[in-house]
């Protein structure tokens, strides 16, 4: 069949070299924007990304695109608030639409303490500089008139939290707009490449096998959102406090613009928003159990119905067209790992995001690869260090005991 | 009805009743039996909405929901499936989608523009300069979505949901769903058979075809109904639309509710031993341009408007089809009086020659190895061009009907959504069942097989199948069931992946999203060549019709186009629902299940305020005066009942309980004596608090103890983790429901309490910290702690939750002339704070361990026999200056800081504030507070940042703790 001349957009398909100034394993988000910033800020481009499946077939490609820098603790906030910075420059420089949304996001409480909980994050967010609003709920109704905030539900609203800033952004177009910006500065993408063992010499990263060859490098990256925890173990023996669960997320069918914000609760366990095709995309926490599946349940859209239909009643009659699983790769105190140079020279690791880690992707690729082209462990991120469990110092990024399983 | 052929034997309408429905607010006369689309099309409606992109005319294209050409909005509910929904009188129905109307939308110009819109192009435009994304984006999210709802929008009608166990459930009452059920009842099994249809049949039913015995297919299809229909061994739920599969037999589906039925629709969720999945096949919609005009429909949508709704889909129709079921329904719509112009066959050989046959009886001219390549008409379809698959001898024909269908593909979706797979088959050019779920059987259509007898010998092969995987012996029979099926004909010869000489600007592979093949081609020359990532880029099949349409022919057409094997590509993966489900639906009743205290209608009677707080509700407060000032002012003076039955409650024992308790609670265990209470807390690995409470000795042994009430579901798992490598011999029990707690304080409490019992409770007899059993009102045997929770007097009373109502009321009495009143929740909370005394997840949080709450006494270092979960950590912990300490503080102004407010210097967030009130029992605004080290000794002063103060920090002093009755005075009164 003839063929209409067009260029691929994360370049042409290449063999893989026999050698890489660095390989990244995980072609999702992290592990392209920190290819992108190696090259765009140390000009570092003879970088290989290799993904086992397609680039953004993993949580990339699986969340509700949802960002926002209203995090907990002053270690987060600025982290997140960079990655929200980035959105509008990273549209520019890669010149492809990411199609940010800054709907604003509207996180509902319905209790007392739930009140005070939104308090302590919004005089944070405010503290250093993001913004971050208590609305009461007659001031919620009018934001978003879909609400219901009468008394007449389990858990009746008592306000929000109102973060004007984030919002949601088309996920796959930041894969593909990053994956052109890698290609574009000479870095190789190669999909379905799996890699099979990460080899040291003297406590020195010396090499990657990988399904369609070795590789000599002096610079490993894992980025494998929920496959990290399991690579790092087999394949260098670091244990990580991980526990990878299933998540699940889903899509009712397209509607004319309904709703205004991203609309999340706590107290019912759902966030939701419209996408800019219309559909109502919604998810919730996470299955009770650690597993590897992507598999959906029947249990979990039936609570995200059940939830839904109680805050947002007009929802009842939509009706829900999609649902699919991800992996979270969740740690003790919900912040994620990054490290490196640590037990193995040349070894760093992007992981343990659990459902945050689309939100940070651009200021981590940036903060990761400042760390891997320099070896000077950014401030940014010293406090995100493996080493913290081993001190017993949580980071405190949910106030709430954490408990995934007893085997955490 | 007029426009009706009302003779056919194959009719599910009734003539005789009519519906009527508002189009437009014209009235549209159905009859019974109808959908919505096929009364509309009955009178004479051809386009039904507008494209979602383009805003092309889009009109009935198969009767099986396959697409969103006919989603309408009706009775104000959006995306409804017209083509599927029985008719109803009264309905009201608007199209989708368009500016103006169906007919003259406004915005159909768009058509033109499609030049201007390749694959994936908004991810290369509207956000140069930045100025102008916001501005696109507002059109695109009007343009974008089909339907429109209301904010103010309510569901009406009941929703409920059904939780059924059986042996088998068979998805699909056609031929082979229905010999399998009747196969796996015959075995004495108990079957569900679930049908998307409001009757069984399959695609039998709407055939007139002869089998070999001379017997029209929808008469054997009804007799075969009949049969199932009357034993007594399996339930046929018909108008029943599958949701998904999952593993160990899960099955989820919905009912739609008729005229006759209670509810609206009903929630399905099956649980059975092993599963048929007999869905048939659906057709493959034929690819050449414009192969959506209105006009243009599958071969079993213009077959059953006719033969199952009696209405006549065109007057000249072209056909351009690749299987036998096309010819059968040219002949039928011929001998109904369609003028049948021309029927293009793909195929040119492998025809069943008696239709061939009848073709030729009735003049029809047939034309194999052509097909369509065009589609005329602005608006309607006009004419068609056929021609050969090279481009070659191409005429065009006037038509007002064509029917497209290139051949027919497995509905494989309650497969592969549960783990099975599909793998290309050459034989029958389509993607067949491959790897099955566990406990999964397949019969009829979806396994290639045409021919009748055939199919139900598949499905009384699965029948028994499934008989096999509940746990019946059927090997002598199953061999008989293979070999039967084997003598038969296997699966039909289908015709290969093709596509005429065409540009594919209009040649549509999902119509949903309006993505042509000029936009496939387009997406795999940028790198996205596979179906998955098409999928993502073009949006092909992600639409309201999941898949029905692309899921076929784009893999294959990904593979031809890229010229590698089609055994290489398979679909992309469907996804559960696989019908679309109302969230009413899967909400069914939506019933909250919390727990209620044994005092909960009393407090309600008493004017109390709830709250849900975890799995309880609880009575927060007893007045409007959220302050709870009243409350709080008549414990100080008098005395207040407060029912704290949430509490958690255990007894354990057995020889090892004590080396248990030692090893999760931080204090010496072997301390806790018979006739004293012992506060102590737990610790999680990392040193964090994770519960407190008291614990008593109850015997030799054998232990009391309370948790908090938030923990109280995790206690008895927490304490059989910790100790399982251990072997040790105890026993826990739950008695948290068991019994309810009376909470009496204030100074006034002793006086109450001492009318109701039977035995000496002065300060000597049962001192602070004492614990004790009366008997209360003659009979009810209660034990009491005397506890200071809120630092006043005060006794909690355990009562067997039957007898708490009637101990309250006893108390209450006795009460009276001393001033008993009620306090909530949010009265304990202050009464407490004052006291200098936490509650875990208000004055601590994920990371707040035992030395930072100044709990370090509870810890026991030394305990030869058990390690104490989290000691580890608190030893490091004990060298760490920095960590957050609970700090007393008094506001040096007179603004209450809310609860969550941050403790700040110049540039960091240095703690924050917990609980913080203003005082009704001590001067002042005091209240509780988490401080790094340094900041947390008393004398500092801190800055407190609260939200919208734009920098006016407001300070407060940090003091000692307790706010109240430091020496406790009052609590060992």
């Amino acid at each position: 069949m003839e063929k209409t001349q067009q260029k691929p957009l994360w370049g042409p398909k290449k063999p893989l070299k026999s050698s890489y100034d660095a390989v990244i394993v995980g072609g999702g988000l992290h592990g392209l924007a920190t290819a992108y910033f190696l090259a765009r800020d140390h000009g570092i481009t003879d970088v290989a990304v290799i993904d086992k499946n397609f680039i953004g077939y993993g949580g990339a490609g699986r969340n509700t695109a949802i960002v926002r820098a209203n995090q907990r603790t002053q270690e987060n906030v600025p982290l997140y608030k960079e990655a929200l910075d980035l959105w509008p420059v990273l549209t520019k420089e890669l010149d492809f639409n990411l199609m940010f949304n800054n709907c604003g996001n509207l996180n509902l409480m319905h209790s007392e303490a739930a009140m005070k909980a939104a308090r302590m994050n919004i005089s944070t967010a405010q503290f250093l500089g993001v913004e971050s609003h208590l609305l009461d709920k007659k001031q919620v109704k009018d934001l978003e008139p879909a609400l219901n905030v009468s008394e007449d539900i389990v858990y009746p609203i008592h306000g929000a939290m109102f973060h004007p800033p984030g919002g949601i952004l088309r996920h796959d177009a930041v894969v593909w707009g990053l994956a052109k910006g890698v290609a574009g500065y000479g870095g190789d993408i190669h999909q379905q490449t799996e890699v099979t063992a990460i080899n040291t010499e003297k406590g020195k990263i010396a090499s990657v096998d990988t399904s369609a060859g070795s590789i000599k490098t002096p610079k490993v990256l894992v980025a494998a959102g929920g496959y990290s925890a399991a690579i790092i173990n087999m394949m260098l023996g670091i244990r990580l406090p991980i526990s990878v669960l299933t998540i699940q997320a889903m899509v009712t069918q397209p509607l004319k613009p309904l709703l205004d914000h991203v609309v999340s609760s706590g107290a019912y366990h759902v966030y939701c928003n419209q996408t800019l095709k219309g559909e109502i995309a919604t998810g919730a926490h996470m299955d009770a159990w650690p597993n590897y599946t992507t598999l959906t349940t029947a249990h979990y859209i039936k609570h995200q119905a059940e939830a839904l239909t109680q805050f947002l009643p007009c929802l009842a009659g939509l009706k829900f067209m999609r649902i699919w699983g991800g992996l979270a790769d969740m740690t003790p105190d919900m912040a994620p790992i990054m490290d490196g140079n640590d037990h193995i020279r040349g070894f760093f690791m992007d992981c343990g995001w659990g459902y945050f880690g689309f939100k940070s992707c651009t200021s981590t690729g940036k903060y990761m690869a400042e760390f891997m082209a320099t070896d000077e462990y950014p401030e940014m991120l010293k406090p995100f260090t493996l080493r913290r469990y081993e001190q017993h110092r949580l980071m405190g990024e949910t106030p709430a005991l954490v408990n995934y399983s007893p085997d955490n | 009805m007029m426009n009706r052929i009302t003779n056919l034997p194959t009719l599910k309408i009734d003539p005789s009743k009519a519906v009527s429905l508002k189009y437009h607010d014209i009235p549209y006369q159905g009859c019974a039996g109808d959908t919505v689309a096929t009364a509309l099309y009955a009178g004479g409606v051809r386009i039904f909405g507008r494209s979602l992109k383009y805003h092309r005319p889009r009109g009935l294209y198969s009767l099986d929901g396959e697409c969103s050409n006919t989603c309408m909005e009706i009775d104000a509910i959006p995306n409804e499936r017209s083509e599927n929904l029985p008719a109803r009188d009264g309905m009201v129905v608007r199209e989708q989608n368009v500016k103006g109307s169906a007919e003259h939308d406004k915005l159909s110009f768009i058509d033109k523009l499609d030049w201007a819109m390749p694959a994936g192009f908004y991810y290369h435009t509207m956000h140069k300069p930045a100025a102008l994304w916001p501005l696109a984006m507002k059109q695109i999210r009007k343009a974008a979505g089909l339907g429109r709802l209301s904010p103010d929008f309510r569901q009406t009608g009941r929703f409920d949901e059904i939780f059924p166990s059986t042996e088998v459930c068979v998805i699909g009452g056609g031929p082979s769903g229905m010999q399998a059920a009747l196969s796996a009842a015959e075995q004495g099994l108990r079957v569900i058979l679930l049908e998307a249809r409001p009757w069984l049949g399959g695609f039998y039913d709407y055939r007139t075809v002869q089998d070999d015995h001379a017997v029209p297919l929808y008469e054997r299809g009804r007799k075969l109904a009949e049969k199932v229909s009357a034993h007594p061994g399996i339930r046929v739920l018909t108008h029943t639309s599958l949701v998904g599969t999952y593993n160990n037999g899960l099955v989820t589906a919905f009912r739609r509710g008729s005229s006759e039925d209670s509810f609206a629709e009903r929630y399905i969720e099956i649980r059975a031993k092993s599963v048929v999945v007999a869905t048939g096949c659906i057709e493959r919609p034929l690819l050449f341009e414009n192969n959506e005009r209105p006009g243009v429909m599958q071969a079993g949508c213009a077959h059953r408007l006719l033969n199952t709704f009696g209405i006549l889909p065109g007057k000249t129709a072209v056909f351009a089809v690749g299987h036998d079921l096309g010819l059968e329904a040219a002949l039928d719509l011929h001998d109904q009086g369609v003028n049948i112009a021309c029927i293009a066959d793909l195929r040119t050989e492998g025809q069943n020659p008696d239709l061939l046959k009848a073709l030729e009886s009735r003049d029809i001219t047939y034309q194999p190895g052509q097909t369509a390549l065009e589609a005329h008409g602005k608006k309607l379809l006009t004419g068609v061009v056929l021609g050969s698959m090279d481009g070659s001898s191409q005429k065009t024909l006037p038509c007002d009907l064509l029917v497209a269908s290139a051949g027919l593909t497995p509905v494989s979706g309650p497969l592969t959504i549960n783990k099975g797979s599909v793998a290309y088959d050459a034989h029958t050019g389509s993607f067949l069942p491959d790897k099955l779920p566990e406990n999964t059987r397949v019969a009829g259509r979806i396994l290639g097989l045409g021919d009748p007898e055939a199919i139900e010998a598949s499905g009384h092969l699965a029948g028994l199948q499934a008989a096999q995987d509940c746990g019946l012996d059927s090997a002598a029979d199953l061999q008989k069931a293979e070999q039967a099926l084997a003598e038969l004909p296997g699966p039909e010869k289908g015709t290969d992946f093709v596509i005429g000489p065409v540009s594919g600007r209009k040649s549509f592979i999902c119509f949903d999203e309006d993505t042509t093949i000029k936009n496939i081609k387009q997406a795999i020359n940028k790198g996205f060549d596979v179906p998955e990532l098409i999928k993502r880029f073009t949006s092909a099949g992600t639409g309201p019709g999941q898949g029905g349409i692309p899921d076929h022919n784009l893999p294959l057409f990904t593979a031809l186009y890229q010229g590698s094997a089609q055994e290489s590509v398979r679909p992309t993966n469907r996804r559960p629902p696989l019908t679309p489900i109302f969230l009413s639906t899967y909400a069914g009743r939506n019933h909250d299940m919390a727990k209620r205290t044994p005092m909960h209608d009393r407090q309600k009677q008493d004017g109390g305020i709830f709250r849900r707080l975890g799995v309880w509700r609880r009575a927060r407060y007893f007045s409007e005066d959220l302050s709870c000032r009243q409350e709080v002012e008549n414990v100080r003076s008098n005395v207040g009942i407060f029912d704290g039955s949430t509490l958690g409650k255990f007894r354990i024992h057995g020889p090892d309980c004590l080396k248990a308790l030692d090893r999760v609670f931080v204090s010496d265990m072997h301390k806790v004596k018979q006739g004293r209470i012992k506060y102590t807390a737990m610790c999680n690995e990392d040193g964090c608090v994770i519960d407190d409470g008291v614990i008593t000795k109850m015997g030799e042994n054998d232990y009391f103890f309370t948790t908090s009430t938030g923990r109280a579901g995790a206690t008895v798992e927490w304490i059989r983790y910790h100790t399982r490598y251990e072997g040790r011999d105890f026993h826990m029990v739950n008695l948290t429901d068991a019994f309810g707690v009376i909470n009496l304080s204030g100074p006034n409490a002793r006086k109450v309490i001492e009318k109701v019992v039977d035995q000496d409770i002065s300060n000597e007899a049962l001192p602070f910290s004492g614990v004790k059993g009366f008997s209360i009102g003659q009979n009810v045997e209660v034990f009491v702690m005397r506890l200071g929770f809120v630092g006043e007097l005060s006794y909690e009373i355990h009562v067997p939750s039957s007898y708490m109502e009637s101990v309250w009321d006893l108390l209450l009495e006795a009460g009276q002339e001393f001033g008993i009143m009620n306090f909530g929740v949010e009265a304990q909370n202050v009464l407490r704070m004052e006291k200098g005394h936490i509650i875990l997840g208000q004055e601590s949080e994920q990371r707040t361990n035992l030395l930072d709450v100044h709990l370090g006494f509870l810890w026991h270092r030394d305990k030869p026999e058990a390690k104490t979960v989290g000691s580890l950590a608190l030893k490091q912990a004990e060298q760490d200056p920095d960590r957050l300490k609970l700090v007393g503080l008094k506001m040096q102004e007179a603004k209450v800081p809310g609860d969550g407010c941050v403790i700040v210097d110049e540039s960091r967030i240095r703690g924050y504030v917990c609980t913080i009130r203003k005082s009704f029992s001590v001067d002042g605004i005091v209240g509780l507070a988490l401080v790094e080290g340094p900041l947390a000794k008393p004398g500092s002063v801190v800055s407190i940042y609260e939200d919208e103060c734009k920098g006016n920090l407001l300070k407060a002093d940090v003091v000692p703790l307790p706010f109240y009755d430091p020496e406790g005075a009052r609590m060992k009164a």
